[in-house]
Parts: C-alpha cells; sequence; structure tokens
C-alpha cells in the first residue's frame, strides 16, 4: 500500500454541487463546460494556501481565454467565514471561489491537507495531484497548466 | 464493519469499468523517550458510479496520537442523488446556516467527531429545499487525560432543515431534537431531550452581505431513578448570531455580533453541568483565527454557552503588494456576577446588548494587525503582525456592596497565674457592636500577552528558498486581590475586614502565576525562531527553536539530552564525551529544538520526518481548543498520498 505510483485510480471527477461565495450555486460539471478547471482547497487561516492563491489567480485570468478557470474551494468554519469574502475582495482575486465549510466536498475529493491541487481537463479526466506548497512551486503548476491547455487545443 | 471491505472489493471488480475511485492514505508514527508513542494509519476510499456515491474510512492505530486504538472500518456512507432528491445512509455531516442548531464536524487533530451515523433525505426544486437527517451521535470529549477522550455524550437526534431562496434573498427553518444520555463526572448518567427551533436569513449585494440567526433551545430531563419526570423544563436559552460584511473597493470590513445564552455561570461549566447546548451546535466564535503557535497557545477558550460578543476586522491591500488586515473583539458572559458569600453567587443582567467590561463578567479582549507582501519581483515574501489579549480567567470571589461590621465584646471570667504572666481560660460574650459599612472583596485571575510574529522568505532563481520566521511574546498572569475584605466569616454571615478597625483601609494585590524552579516570576518570555530552506518541488528543511524562561505550573523535566540539542547550543562537551548525557545542563529545560525534513516523492505522495522535541500547550481548530502532551526528544513520521 505504501509509496504507490501516481495517479492509478480516480480518473474522473464527479459532479458535485456548490455554494458560490456570492451565493450562486453550481456543479464542477457546469464549470467544466468552458474548459479545464484547476481545484484548489484553502483557508483564510493557511499561510501557504495564501502564497499560492496570488500565482493561481494569476493564472486563472491569464489562460482565461482558453477556457480554463481556478475553482478555490475555502474550508473556513463559521469561526472565520463571515472574513472570506473580505479577504478576497481585499485581495482582487478574480478566480472562482465556493464555500465548504465541514469539509463535504474535501472528503470526497481527498482535499483536507491544505493546499491541495486537482488539475481537470474539460472531459472531467483528472490530470494532477498535488498537495503542499513549497516556494517556486507556482512554476510546476503553470507548466502543467499549460500542458493540459496544450494538448487540448493540439486535438481539438 | 471489517466485513463491508471485501463486499467493496467485489462490486468494485464487477463494475470496474464504470466505478470511478478516489483514495487518500495518510500514515502517522512517533516514538519518544517519554514512552509517548503512537501509530496511525488511515485510509479513506470515495467511489463514484452513476448517481451512488459511496464513502469508507479505514484505519488501524494502536494507539493512535489522540483517542482509541481502532482497526476497521471508522467511517462509512452511501449517497444516492438522482434530479431534486438525495439519500445518504452512513455517517452524515451536515451544516445549517452558520451551525447555531446543527454543524457537524470531524476533526482528527482534536479528536471531535460529531457526525450522526444515520439517514439523511433532501428534497431541492429550485429556490426551496428541504432535508430530513436521523441517527446517532456518539460524541467524546476529554477529561484529564490528554490522549484518552473520558466523557461520552450520546445523542439520539432527529432534525429538519427548510430554505427559500429568492434572489439574494435566503430564509431558512431549523428545528432539531435530541434524546441525549450524558454522562456526568462520576460515571452516573443524566438522560435529557432537547428540543432547538430556529431561523436564519442571508443577503447578499455587490457591496454588502449580511447574515443572522437565531436559535431557541429547551432542555428537560426525561426521568430520574424513579423513571418520574424530574423537571417540566431543566434549562432554557437561545442563542444569536449577525454578519454584516461591508465592502469598498479593494477594503472589506466585517462586522460580526453573538449572544450564546443557553446557560449562565460564573465560573466555567463542567461535565454535570448538562442541560445546556450540545455538542451538535458549533457557532461562530469571534476570535482571530490566528496561524501563529505563540498567538494559539493563547487562544481564549469560548463559551457557547453563556457569551457575548463583538468582532470587527478590516482587510485592505495597498499597492497590489501589501495585504493589511486589522482585528479587535470583546467577548463577555451574559451577566454581571456577585458573591454573596463564596460559594453563593448572584447574577444581574448586563443593562445592553454589549459585551461588559466588569471582570465579573469575565471580559476577553483581543486585537491582532499584520502587514504582509511581495517585494523585488515577487521574490521576497514578508510578514509582520502584532497582537494583544486581556482576559479575566476566573473569579473566586467578587463582592462589592454594603455589610455590617461586627466587634464582639468579651468579658474574661476566670484566670490563672503562670511564671508571673496572667493567662484567660475563660470567656462570655457580653455584646455585639455593628456598623454599616461598604465591603469590597474581590479576588480574580488576570492574562494579558503580546505577541509579535514575523516572518520572511526570499526566493532564488534556481529554485531554492530560505525562510526565516520569529515570534516573541510576554505574558502575564496574576491573581489579584482587591479591596478591603478577603475572607467571610460564615458564623456571622458577614465579610470580615482586613483591619476591623479601619473600613476605609483597601489592599491591592498581584501575584504572579509564573514559575521556574518554584521561584515566582513576573513575565514570561517566550521566543520561537524556525528556518526553513527548500527546494521547489522537492524537499523543504526546517530547524525550529522554542524557548521560554518559565512555565505556568511546575517547572517541566527533559531527562534527555540529545545530540541535535548539544549542536544548537553548540555544547561541544556533549560531543568529545565531557557532558553527562543522563543529566543534562539546565539550560534545555526551557528549550525545544526540532528538525523536520519534509520530501515530495511524487506530486502527490509526501513524507517527513521530525526529529526533536515539541513543547505542549493549547492546540485550537474549529473553535476547539485542546492541551497537547509535550514530545520529549523522539521521532515523528509521516507519510500522505492522494491518488
Amino acid at each position: 500500500m505504501l509509496f504507490a505510483t501516481d495517479n492509478v485510480v480516480g480518473t474522473t471527477i464527479p459532479d458535485l454541487k456548490l455554494n458560490l461565495l456570492d451565493g450562486e450555486k453550481t456543479s464542477i460539471h457546469e464549470l467544466l463546460k468552458d474548459g479545464p478547471v484547476m481545484i484548489d482547497f484553502w483557508a483564510t487561516w493557511c499561510k501557504p494556501c495564501k502564497k499560492v492563491m496570488r500565482y493561481l489567480d494569476q493564472y486563472h485570468q491569464e489562460y482565461s481565454e482558453q477556457g480554463f478557470k481556478v475553482l478555490m474551494i475555502n474550508q473556513d468554519t463559521p469561526r472565520s467565514m463571515g472574513k472570506v469574502k473580505s479577504y478576497i475582495r481585499s485581495q482582487k482575486h478574480e478566480f472562482i471561489v465556493a464555500l465548504d465549510p465541514n469539509q463535504q466536498i474535501a472528503k470526497k475529493l481527498n482535499g483536507q491537507v491544505m493546499p491541495t491541487l486537482i488539475l481537470v481537463d474539460q472531459d472531467g479526466s483528472i490530470k494532477w495531484r498535488h498537495q503542499g506548497y513549497i516556494p517556486g512551486e507556482e512554476v510546476e503548476i503553470e507548466r502543467q497548466i499549460k500542458l493540459l491547455i496544450q494538448s487540448d487545443s493540439s486535438e481539438s | 464493519m471489517k466485513k463491508l471491505l471485501p463486499i467493496v472489493f467485489i462490486l468494485s471488480s464487477l463494475f470496474a469499468n464504470d466505478i470511478d475511485f478516489n483514495a487518500a492514505l495518510s500514515a502517522n508514527y512517533g516514538d519518544n523517550y517519554d514512552f509517548y508513542s503512537y501509530s496511525e494509519n488511515r485510509l479513506d476510499l470515495n467511489f463514484f458510479y452513476n448517481d451512488l456515491q459511496g464513502w469508507i474510512q479505514y484505519e488501524y492505530s494502536n494507539p493512535p496520537d489522540v483517542g482509541f486504538p481502532i482497526n476497521d472500518i471508522r467511517k462509512f456512507r452511501i449517497e444516492y442523488a438522482l434530479n431534486d432528491v438525495t439519500i445518504k445512509f452512513g455517517d452524515i455531516y451536515e451544516f445549517w446556516g452558520r451551525g447555531l442548531a446543527l454543524n457537524q464536524i470531524d476533526d482528527q487533530i482534536t479528536n471531535f467527531d460529531n457526525g450522526t451515523r444515520g439517514l439523511f433525505l433532501s428534497y431541492s426544486n429550485g429556490p426551496l429545499s428541504l432535508s430530513h437527517l436521523n441517527g446517532n451521535s456518539s460524541i467524546w470529549l476529554f477529561g484529564t487525560d490528554l490522549r484518552t477522550p473520558f466523557y461520552n455524550n450520546s445523542h439520539n437526534m432527529s432534525g429538519n432543515q427548510f430554505q427559500y431562496d429568492w434572489n439574494s434573498f435566503s430564509l431558512g427553518l431549523t428545528q432539531l431534537q435530541s434524546n441525549e444520555t450524558h454522562q456526568k463526572l462520576f460515571g452516573d448518567k443524566a438522560y435529557i431531550n432537547h428540543k432547538l427551533k430556529g431561523i436564519y436569513g442571508s443577503w447578499i449585494a455587490t457591496n454588502a452581505d449580511f447574515f443572522f440567526e437565531y436559535v431557541d433551545k429547551v432542555s428537560t430531563e426525561k426521568m430520574d431513578f424513579f423513571q418520574e419526570v424530574a423537571h417540566d423544563s431543566l434549562k432554557e436559552g437561545h442563542g444569536v448570531y449577525g454578519n454584516l460584511n461591508l465592502y469598498l473597493g479593494n477594503w472589506g470590513l466585517s462586522t460580526e455580533y453573538k449572544r450564546y445564552a443557553f446557560d449562565r455561570g460564573h465560573t466555567d461549566f463542567t461535565a454535570d453541568d448538562y442541560g445546556n447546548r450540545i455538542e451538535l451546535q458549533m457557532m461562530p466564535t469571534l476570535g482571530k483565527e490566528q496561524n501563529s503557535t505563540l498567538l494559539g497557545r493563547v487562544a481564549h477558550n469560548y463559551n457557547l454557552n453563556d457569551e457575548r460578543g463583538v468582532q470587527l476586522e478590516v482587510n485592505g491591500s495597498l499597492l497590489d503588494k501589501l495585504t493589511l488586515t486589522a482585528q479587535y473583539s470583546h467577548l463577555s458572559r451574559n451577566n454581571n456576577w456577585q458573591s454573596v458569600t463564596p460559594a453563593d453567587w448572584e447574577d444581574s443582567a448586563i443593562p445592553n446588548y454589549l459585551p461588559s467590561s466588569d471582570p465579573s463578567s469575565l471580559p476577553y479582549w483581543e486585537n491582532y494587525q499584520e502587514i504582509s507582501g511581495f517585494g523585488f519581483g515577487d521574490k521576497l515574501y514578508f510578514k509582520l503582525g502584532r497582537g494583544n489579549n486581556k482576559e479575566i480567567l476566573k473569579t473566586t470571589r467578587y463582592f462589592d456592596g454594603q455589610g455590617l461590621s461586627i466587634k464582639k465584646n468579651w468579658v474574661y471570667t476566670d484566670s490563672v497565674e503562670w511564671y508571673d504572666e496572667w493567662y484567660y481560660i475563660d470567656s462570655s460574650l457580653i455584646g455585639i457592636d455593628t456598623t454599616l459599612y461598604n465591603v469590597e472583596a474581590k479576588m480574580w485571575q488576570e492574562a494579558k500577552s503580546f505577541t509579535i510574529p514575523m516572518e520572511i522568505n526570499y526566493s532564488f532563481n534556481n529554485n531554492y528558498t530560505f525562510g526565516i520566521g520569529f515570534q516573541y511574546q510576554e505574558r502575564t498572569k496574576n491573581n489579584i486581590t482587591k479591596g478591603n475584605s478577603r475572607t467571610y466569616s460564615y458564623s456571622d454571615s458577614a465579610w470580615t475586614l482586613i483591619k476591623v478597625n479601619d473600613p476605609d483601609s483597601m489592599v491591592y494585590s498581584r501575584d504572579t502565576q509564573f514559575l521556574i524552579n518554584e521561584k515566582k516570576l513576573k513575565t514570561q518570555y517566550n521566543r520561537m525562531i524556525y528556518v526553513t530552506l527548500s527546494k521547489a518541488p522537492t524537499w523543504s528543511f526546517t530547524i525550529t527553536h522554542d524557548w521560554t524562561n518559565g512555565f505556568d505550573g511546575p517547572t517541566t523535566v527533559d531527562p534527555y539530552y540529545n545530540p541535535l540539542e548539544a549542536l544548537i547550543f553548540g555544547d561541544l562537551k556533549y560531543f568529545t564525551g565531557e557532558r553527562n548525557r543522563i543529566e543534562p545542563p539546565n539550560f534545555i529545560q526551557k528549550r525545544w529544538v526540532s528538525a523536520e525534513l519534509a520530501y515530495n516523492i511524487t506530486s502527490s505522495q509526501r513524507v517527513s520526518i521530525m526529529y526533536g522535541s515539541i513543547q505542549g500547550g493549547l492546540f485550537c481548530s474549529n473553535g476547539i481548543c485542546r492541551l497537547i502532551a509535550p514530545f520529549n526528544d523522539g521521532i515523528k513520521f509521516s507519510y500522505s498520498a492522494i491518488f
């Protein structure tokens, strides 16, 4: 069981319902209609999450023409969830934020470790997973996004 | 429960082509000089088949870091969702409003799990949604043992939720009832029925949003030993929470208000205070969720039964590079308290909706400011914070009123001479003189802290990042005595003046509670420094040095002097064999040093190994605080993977 190889199973993302920060409701498959999605789990008190969010927002804006989106699933509990929107507004982040205050989505996608990144292709297939953030890893994150977008455009 | 595993594997084989899986594996081991060892292994398996979803969590822990040993399926759930209907069976975790009626979490760090094993049904059609939950919850709470829970409160519960969304407005109604078997301190059990009714609403606009929730609660003790109803109504209470956020450009102001009045008391609640808030209710606390170790150790122990307060927080950014945060909160109990005698306390309502500053209401204040940002082409990251808090932890006595002085006149009726001295051996009371005077008899415990956390990281072009963090903290904790009286005479039913003939003679004293080697220490100074070197995306290495000058209680003893400590302190005698390792030098007793290497085997597999010591103390997560035992001179190993 130990040291299993990467991405053995879990090839397709389930269609989970999402409550967005702006009050709207959607689902993961709904977001995938336009293109690939990078999912990240975060909380306002998570230091490495905040560091990587800055880059994820850049990629969300930079690759939006290719239909790419970043979905940030917030795991603040009632203790701090009242401050989530205030933080997002202060940072001018444009990515999509969903609320998951009792970790139901996180448990279904194994995102309890924060940050956890899951890159999903438009057809729902999971292409890359990553746990944690070491400064400098944003380079690898962007490389994975570019690889996916390039492979999608070459297939089409 | 183990029978479920082969069934899952057989089904997954049969439908292998159609079933999607994901899994997470975590393994944690620890062993130290104080025989603190643990082995925790957990596998989470999710599967998805058309409209069916399933979750199984298998755990083998013997013993776990906290909790009970287990070698079985710990959690499972089957979900079926088709169009407007969702059915869940198994371990359910639901969340209504902001949690004043129901908020279920499984926090394995604090070993708090208030989930329900049962059935959940929901129906949603356009703006309308209805849900029903029914099942059993078994909730374990800690007693004096820091690793093994002691109290078990079980709930046979059912609840209903209705929500209607209309444009930017939402309105919800909640109803929950539970039959609780509540474990008391000495093993006795109380049987209580709880009924909760709640309402919540929200409004979201471009530059503002608002949320409120109200819950009313009644509890009844079901029956006594003779199967008779003991109380018509054991306790009644309510909870209110409001949150208004305002946004202007890239600035946001978050304001929160709470008043939780499910019970009231002048001191902490114990296991024998039942009938108040139940553990299924996990609501906002109105304190800053800190991510600095030293600030986390001075977190307030929130009282969700009896506490009111306000919190304000401003978040904003400047020049797209700097992030600013400023937070303030003030909390107190819902009543001021007067100790008529040291054992009898009378409450008086605080005359408005805001928290009180009177020490008898156990007030708590905190404020925190932080600036963080990037520089040098985003290669430099820095954070500088400043936090203050002040808290009245307890009141031993608190009387401020009028009393009668009692001066007794005695006449001596018999005496004896002994070596030229006269001794009176009998006497009788001939009169009592009483005078009305002002009495102030106050004794309380007050804690203050001042903390500065800071952090700097610099990333080089070759994927290396060097980081250094430093946290500084000053803490005081004093027992304060104030007034002209400090004792109470039960025989005379009166407070006794310190100076009987001088009612105006007041005393004020502060007695510090910090000690080092049984000597009193006015201020506790804590410092923590950590240095990190990492190379993306592969590894990260951190050395942490935690130092204090005193303890809130007896001095801890670290009986083993390890080579990492000797290396950090530059103690060459350790390596030349001149140092007695069994009797380590005094300076290591106030320091904890650890080194941790984290290595990414692949992007989704991570391993870390830690060697050294970690100071114990208060750890808080999700509004639940737990005292963590110190980890002295040992190794921790952890592996996590997602598939």
